[in-house]
């Protein structure tokens, strides 16, 4: 039989396109990922900073007004003000404009002399019961009230006025007689410790649980027909959607939280959830490591008289550290990425001021709440998806690098 | 034999459905060293196994009838498994130290009976690795990991470790069936040493060493004991005609 | 030789230390039984709740099973709650990703695995995994922000319009791109575990490489490549945050224009939290469960087919 050349190129030709198309496939799935790292940076990357870091998300409003009168005293501008602060010599107080994350233009206080009358002021949002107030760097005037030398009382601060316009309108003013005040808000402090909270509680609960049915599954348990259906239990949870835990939170856990006070769904009910989900992650890894645990270490120390817990605690344990740790990884980055068994256990409500009874939304949670909100704030969210998966990426990193170093059995 | 320690009467072991053991009968002399030969799967480790209750960890496995220890029944409740095995030390096939520190592989055991003073531990180390012959090649790195030693210098540690527990009994099973001949020589001179403060019960594949180092040798075949007498004897003139085959190699 | 040990040892001390291990084996036993026995629980509890509302007695007003189950419509502020669209669109937007996810997947795990050099197998590896391990809620954004703009751009072209891009069409490529590390990682799996007898004979027999990889390996794979199906149709179902941005929750349907917008049964369950009381929060349970009768029943049917599959050869 020959073989004609025809055929080959034939061949040859179909063989190019099938190939063809495995590289296309894999090219897609670069472009994916490449395409979605380059939305979520290019949208959020210029809000990540200390601010957003450390800012509570809702801002506060304060109407102050000063308490001194102004002295003839003028202020001198400090040598290492920045250029673009307006400084007023009269009051000692040096005003900036800024943009926000929601694009919004605004002016903040740069500098305040700690002499000037706008320094301590009294907080008089509620008329009956006024607060000491005190004037802070980074806080926005929304607007300021003021009497000219002329006696008139003015505005300032307000419709499009900037930085400058403020400045020259406090250096005419021989007294001020009120300021609206905010503090500017749009961060996620509340949120980071929200997800400290929830790591905390759903990894307290999680890794003993789970550590300890891995031990009884695979040095206790022998092949019974109960096992197998605890087994099998474990696998199902695997399948089962987050947002049904989250159903499973709110029926079967918050009687369980009610005990410690909780009135609402809480923190400390997202974590005791996520507990839950992480279960089969830790079981699955601490199995996997104590498997590889050779049996003759085992059979070793129950030889010199130790019995089974010290066997377990001494021996077969410190051997399986690393795949605990593994699990613990995975189980972090599942914590922090987690959104929809979280809306339901923990509300949608950011709190800047979290407890472990409150309500509160971690990072994950936090974007969904902006998402969903009318006007969604895409800086926002992509900064804080940022955040999230720089901690997700390390976490996957340190899975890796664990396992390598440990795949291979060193005993 | 008027020293007896163990006295096995009628033990049968099942895994699952299957006869491990058959009927074994035996008695196993104190202070001396008794061998179990006989071709692989006939039985010999299983009934080592038992002798320290090491088949309580296979799942599915039974045994029935008698094995007293010092007239104290193992199986029935005379002793407890924790304390049967401090009294029945175990060397395995392969060395098999812990992932520790030599010196821990040794305290080990009587850590875990509750022992923390240090100079007492020190001193149960020392006495122990000079019994087992390995004290002058260690004693200046007591803390280095087991696993740097070579395998002869394991698997003597393991008996040293067994040693720390003060046993009357070591069992063996097949200690030198991973080792060089240089030191499976050693590990034979070390039992012969040994057997003045303890009974050693050894499994072995090798017949000359049986022939070596053994008081007493048993031959197993197909889960039943078929003879058991002195070493001389069995190997010099055996009385059932499957031990004579089997001693002068036609099978196994 | 001087006796160190033995005064330490005594028949009472292990006896003690056997009572320990038996307690420390109950924990352990309970935790087991706790981890085991979760799945019983989140089933029942749900399945209680999930049915009130169609029991007589209902503090809420009795709602009717078969209205629920086979319902058009989706009103909460009427109070008409008809789950029989949401499923069809659930459906849909599940096979419609797979349909789209699948062959790119197995194509992709096929260059991983036989096709790509080793370096560049690598980078592809660790790409599927930085997918896999992307959460659900940037995925939700990366939706939100591109999918749909891309969605708007193809709706012009084709001279539609969409709502703000929200659509049929955006959950299904969200869809896609999520299942698709699911899938490609069980491929993989399931591809490199193929004998290399079988591949060897198919070269001997004057099979050029990729007549074999398609022909051969494939098909001898295709049991664990179903599997990975099987996972991924799983997770595009219960997928919850990153569709409810995107979806629009159409309040009837079912959808079948893929511009318009769509309403899945997780997408559901998750809008208009606010409640907490009353009939428009329990339904949420009876939504839950209908969502894991649809994966259930999915997942046995495909095992079916997967069977079947496995057999043919």
């Amino acid at each position: 039989m020959k073989i004609k050349t025809g055929n080959q190129n034939k061949r040859r030709f179909y063989d190019g396109i099938l190939q063809a198309l495995t590289y296309l496939s894999s090219g897609i799935s670069v472009l994916v990922l490449v395409a979605l790292f380059v939305f979520i940076f290019s949208r959020g990357w210029s809000s990540i900073n200390m601010d957003l870091l450390t800012n509570n998300y809702w801002s506060e409003n304060y109407n102050v007004e000063p308490v001194s009168e102004v002295a003839d005293t003028t202020f001198e501008r400090p040598a290492d003000l920045s250029e673009e602060a307006y400084f007023s010599e009269k009051w000692g107080v040096a005003f900036v404009d800024h943009v926000n994350a929601h694009k919004e233009e605004m002016i903040l206080v740069e500098y305040i002399d700690e002499n000037s009358p706008l320094y301590a002021m009294s907080d008089v949002s509620i008329r009956s019961n006024p607060q000491d107030f005190t004037m802070q760097v980074g806080m926005q005037v929304s607007r300021l009230s003021y009497t000219n030398e002329q006696g008139d009382t003015q505005l300032a601060g307000i419709g499009g006025q900037t930085a400058q316009d403020v400045a020259q309108a406090l250096d005419q003013a021989t007294s001020v007689n009120s300021m609206f005040i905010q503090t500017t808000g749009g961060g996620i402090r509340g949120s980071i410790i929200s997800t400290f909270y929830l790591l905390l509680v759903s990894l307290v609960i999680a890794i003993p649980v789970g550590v300890a049915s891995a031990i009884y599954l695979n040095e206790y348990a022998r092949k019974s027909k109960f096992n197998m259906m605890l087994r099998s239990g474990i696998e199902t949870l695997t399948g089962v959607p987050s947002i049904v835990f989250g159903l499973m939170g709110v029926t079967v856990l918050f009687p369980v939280t009610q005990l410690f006070g909780a009135t609402t769904t809480s923190i400390l009910l997202g974590g005791l959830t996520m507990s839950i989900i992480l279960l089969p992650t830790i079981i699955r890894s601490t199995e996997e490591a104590l498997l590889v645990v050779p049996q003759h270490l085992r059979d070793a120390s129950l030889s010199v008289g130790a019995n089974q817990s010290q066997t377990i605690f001494k021996i077969v344990l410190p051997c399986a550290v690393p795949g605990i740790l593994t699990g613990v990884l995975l189980g972090i980055g599942r914590v922090i990425g987690e959104s929809a068994a979280l809306i339901y256990t923990m509300g949608t409500f950011i709190n800047d001021s979290p407890t472990l009874l409150s309500q509160g939304t971690s990072l994950a949670v936090q974007i969904w709440s902006i998402m969903s909100g009318e006007q969604p704030n895409y800086e926002l969210a992509c900064a804080i998806s940022i955040i999230i998966l720089f901690f997700v990426l390390i976490l996957n990193f340190a899975v890796k690098i664990i396992s390598k170093r440990f795949s291979k059995a060193w005993y | 034999m008027e020293n007896v320690i163990f006295d096995v009467k009628n033990l049968n072991l099942f895994y699952g459905e299957k006869q491990a053991l058959i009927d074994l009968n035996m008695q196993i002399e104190k202070n001396a060293i008794t061998a179990l030969i006989g071709p692989s799967g006939c039985g010999k480790s299983t009934f080592l196994r038992c002798l320290n209750r090491m088949n309580d960890l296979i799942d599915g496995c039974r045994v029935e009838g008698d094995i007293r220890m010092e007239g104290k029944d193992i199986y029935k409740g005379g002793w407890n498994v924790v304390d049967l095995r401090t009294h029945v030390g175990m060397v395995f096939q392969k060395p098999n130290p812990f992932p520790m520190s030599i010196y821990d592989n040794i305290a080990y055991g009587p850590r875990c009976q509750g022992i923390k003073d240090k100079k007492t531990l020190n001193q149960i180390v020392e006495q122990s690795l000079q019994r087992a012959a390995l004290w002058e090649e260690v004693k200046d790195r007591l803390k280095d990991s087991a696993y740097g030693l070579s395998g002869g210098q394991q698997q003597r540690l393991c008996i040293a470790r067994a040693i720390a527990m003060e046993p009357e009994v070591i069992l063996m099973d097949e200690p030198t069936s991973a080792l060089d001949p240089i030191s499976t020589n050693k590990i034979e001179e070390l039992a012969t040493e040994l057997k003045n403060d303890y009974t050693i019960v050894i499994v072995t594949h090798n017949m000359q060493q049986a022939a070596r180092v053994s008081d007493y040798t048993a031959f197993f075949l197909l889960g039943e004991m078929v003879e058991f007498d002195k070493t001389s004897v069995i190997f010099q003139n055996p009385s059932d005609k499957r031990t004579e085959d089997y001693i002068t190699g036609r099978f196994g | 030789m001087e006796k160190l040990v033995r005064p330490h040892i005594s028949p009472e001390k292990n006896q003690k230390k056997m009572q320990k291990d038996a307690i420390l084996k109950a924990i352990f036993r309970i935790a087991a039984i706790i981890s085991g026995g979760a799945i019983a629980v989140i089933v029942v509890f749900v399945f209680m709740r999930g049915v009130q509302p169609f029991l007589p007695g209902y503090e809420n007003g009795q709602v009717n099973f078969l209205d629920f189950l086979f319902g058009t419509l989706w009103r909460q502020d009427q109070g008409i709650y008809g789950v029989g669209f949401i499923v069809i669109n659930t459906l849909l937007t599940s096979f419609g990703a797979l349909l789209i996810s699948f062959p790119l997947s197995v194509l992709t795990a096929l260059f991983i695995v036989k096709i790509a050099p080793k370096w560049l197998s690598k980078v592809m590896t660790t790409i599927v995994e930085l997918l896999a391990s992307i959460p659900s809620v940037v995925y939700g954004v990366f939706a939100a922000g591109a999918i749909t703009t891309l969605v708007i751009s193809l709706a012009s072209s084709m001279g539609m319009s969409t709502a703000g891009g929200n659509s049929f069409l955006a959950v299904v490529l969200l869809l896609a791109i999520m299942i698709f590390p699911t899938i490609t990682s069980l491929s993989i799996t399931a591809i490199s575990s193929v004998d290399r007898a079988l591949e060897e004979g198919s070269l001997a027999l004057g099979a050029t490489k990729t007549q074999t990889n398609f022909k051969v390996v494939l098909i001898a794979a295709k049991s664990g490549i179903f599997a990975g199906a099987i996972l991924g149709i799983g997770r595009a179902f219960g997928e919850a945050t990153a569709v409810a941005m995107v979806a629009g929750n159409k309040m009837f349907g079912p959808t079948f224009n893929l511009f318009d917008i769509t309403r899945t049964l997780t997408s559901t369950m998750l809008s208009g939290l606010k409640e907490t009381t009353g009939l428009d929060y329990d339904i949420r349970f009876s939504v839950g469960l209908v969502l894991m009768v649809v994966i259930l029943v999915s997942n046995l049917l495909l095992n079916l087919v997967k069977k079947k599959v496995g057999n043919m050869s």
